[in-house]
């Protein structure tokens, strides 16, 4: 073997992540692009009121999308996210309805969602049904368990504003940091320290890079699925207290009908984490909330039916994975990955 | 004595013969009563139940069928509109004497209504219409509440309001049967008015955390808005709550229409809410049920066309004049 053969595969990574971060470039310059055009075409977009309205309405999913980017950089996917949400806020939300004591319905509210992930990461992991089939099913159970054997056939269980608890995560920690926002901050540096600083954050890239070869080397990724599916959880229940102290209201057709689940995996693959995982990170994360965010924001200023809104992220999500497609071809590696 | 005796028990037995005879008389004629509706079937297509509007109305419809002796069933589509369709197709196909459906939208099961028309399914609409007609509608006039509504933000918000005049509208869905009725009626009382203006027509998808997100946009971009309209009185449960964390509940008026439970009321006292048109979902129910009762009795207005029951309106309002017992509890 000559010495520019040998060199040769190993140029290659490096070409690689360069086009690999092609996308979250492309999206970032967009949401720039975007930004500017809504400012100058836009009355009140520009205003430092709006900004914190952008942030207090992205708070949700962004928490969300730190959940779901974790399970898709470990190769997996959580479709029971939602349920999840909805069910952890019902939980809290009759509780406390009950006279239950705030501490204690929120540690009912975590610890149950905690055990919904723990169940989910035991499918994966343990029983080995793919991530997908999984979440969906426990996502179905959660809906069907919570709409009639806990909430009795109903849809919409309402939460009383007047409640201290429900007032603070709709209120302001400090004068100037609304509680949602800094939910959503706490969580992105949880997020950013479980992939960077801890054991388990390097076993979840290497389980997205290559599966096979993390668990033959020793890796145990079956205790590290727990920790991801889990953390998921957290941030489910987070977002969904978040949603339903601001809107008073849990409402299970936000799983049924609703398009979040849509949009967090939207603000993931939009921020350049590939969907067979292995890669990205918390600069994924921002970049692709804040190009939900502000074009939510912008098209809402400017009077576009949600139904419009709707389609043009369906087909933004299009156009982004051309792109991806485009920049970051299929190789022998990305082939052999497999994907969802 | 033995005579007289006898004598008595002879009219006492006949007494009790004839007492018997004269309530098996009774008892035919009951019989004869329900006989026009007994062994009879009806089947009810809500867009969802689970919500106190369609539990509301289910519980008055049952009533009225275990009075009249004919079966009540109801088939839940969940706010699918494809299962919808589906158990609209299946309920047909299962010939019931008298269909009760509730439109999404006013066209997506025009198709069907017309079909268990033609096969001889007499059709009652509940509170949502459809473009197709049928046999008989229940339910509030959408463009009665729009226009009132309209009228009432132009008296709040207009010419000697001092305020703005701006006004931000949260529909359901553009094409559902209530959100099309009660715009247009509305913006035809705001074109009278160039005072008014819309700042914002965004649906919600019926959905609380949606209206809030708009609202709460809306808001910031107009901070001198003067009214909200909501569609419904449940996804402007957000929408309120969006006017109330801004500390605006006292400048900004949020109207909404709904079935007027108790949760409406709740609403209404704590100022999530200011004014809600109620058109009484419990009215409603019972309302349903005697149409039913004589749709299968036979009754129809000969030239074909449509029987209309319209019910009356009950307005509940936040601040002095606010009254808990305009709501119903389940």
């Amino acid at each position: 073997m000559s010495a520019d053969s040998a060199a040769a595969p190993l140029t290659l990574p490096n070409q690689g992540s360069g086009r690999r971060n092609m996308l979250e470039r492309v999206v970032a310059a967009a949401t720039f692009l975007l930004i500017v055009a809504f400012a100058a075409t836009i009355d009140g977009f520009a205003t430092t009121g709006n900004l914190g309205i952008i942030l207090i309405n992205s708070a949700s999913l962004t928490v969300l999308s730190c959940g779901m980017a974790v399970v898709i950089i470990s190769r997996g996917l959580d479709l029971s996210l939602i349920a999840q949400m909805v069910a952890g806020a019902t939980i809290f939300g009759m509780l406390i309805s009950g006279g239950v004591a705030a501490p204690l319905a929120l540690l009912a509210a975590y610890l149950s969602m905690v055990a919904i992930g723990a169940l989910n990461a035991w499918l994966i992991a343990y029983v080995e049904i793919p991530s997908m089939l999984a979440t969906l099913a426990s996502s179905m159970f959660i809906v069907g368990l919570f709409r009639f054997a806990v909430l009795r056939g109903e849809y919409l269980l309402l939460l009383p504003k007047s409640d201290p608890t429900v007032a603070f995560f709709a209120g302001r920690l400090l004068p100037f940091l609304p509680v949602p926002v800094a939910l959503m901050l706490g969580t992105l540096m949880a997020t950013w320290f479980l992939l960077n600083r801890t054991v388990a954050g390097r076993i979840i890239y290497a389980m997205g890079d290559n599966f096979q070869a993390a668990r033959l080397s020793g890796l145990s990724v079956r205790v590290t699925a727990i920790v991801v599916y889990v953390f998921a959880a957290f941030t489910a229940i987070t977002a969904g207290l978040i949603m339903a102290s601001a809107s008073g209201a849990v409402d299970f057709r936000t799983v049924t009908n609703g398009t979040l689940l849509f949009e967090v995996i939207l603000v993931v693959v939009l921020g350049g984490i590939p969907l067979r995982g292995g890669r990205g990170g918390l600069r994924n994360i921002i970049v692709g909330v804040a190009l939900i965010a502000v074009l939510r924001n912008g098209m809402t200023l400017m009077n576009v039916t949600t139904q419009t809104q709707d389609m043009l992220k369906g087909l933004i999500l299009l156009a982004a994975i051309i792109t991806d497609n485009y920049l970051n071809p299929r190789d022998a590696e990305t082939d052999t990955a497999g994907d969802l | 004595m033995t005579y007289r005796m006898g004598h008595r028990l002879v009219s006492a037995a006949a007494g009790l013969v004839f007492a018997v005879s004269m309530l098996a008389g009774t008892g035919t004629a009951h019989a004869q009563d329900e006989s026009p509706m007994a062994g009879k079937k009806v089947i009810f297509v809500p867009i969802s139940m689970g919500i106190s509007l369609t539990e509301g109305w289910a519980r008055r419809m049952r009533e009225h069928a275990e009075i009249g002796g004919y079966s009540f069933e109801v088939r839940d589509a969940a706010f699918n509109t494809g299962i919808m369709s589906e158990l609209l197709a299946k309920a047909i196909s299962d010939k019931p004497d008298v269909l009760v459906v509730h439109n999404p939208t006013v066209q997506l099961l025009a198709r069907q209504i017309k079909q268990a028309e033609a096969d001889g399914i007499k059709v009652l609409q509940i509170n949502l219409q459809s473009n197709q007609p049928s046999t008989a509608f229940v339910g509030a006039s959408w463009e009665r509440i729009g226009r009132e509504i309209a009228e009432d933000i132009v008296k709040e918000c207009g010419a000697g309001s001092g305020k703005s005049g701006k006004v931000a509208i949260i529909p359901g869905q553009l094409t559902a049967a209530d959100s099309v009725m009660m715009n247009e009626a509305a913006f035809k009382v705001f074109e009278q008015h160039k005072e008014i203006e819309v700042v914002s027509n965004q649906a919600s998808d019926w959905e609380p955390e949606k209206a809030r997100q708009i609202t709460s946009t809306v808001l910031q971009q107009h901070p001198d808005l003067c009214a909200v309209f909501g569609h419904w009185d449940v996804h402007t449960m957000g929408a309120g709550n969006a006017v109330k964390d801004a500390g605006k509940s006292d400048d900004v008026l949020v109207y909404s229409t709904g079935g007027g439970d108790d949760v409406a009321c709740k609403a209404v006292e704590e100022k999530i809410q200011h004014r809600i048109w109620s058109y009484d979902a419990d009215g409603q129910g019972r309302d349903a049920g005697t149409l039913i009762d004589l749709m299968l009795q036979g009754a129809s207005i000969e030239d074909g066309s449509m029987m209309i029951a319209q019910s009356p309106l009950k307005i509940i309002k936040s601040g002095e004049g606010f009254d808990p017992s305009l709501c119903w509890k389940m």
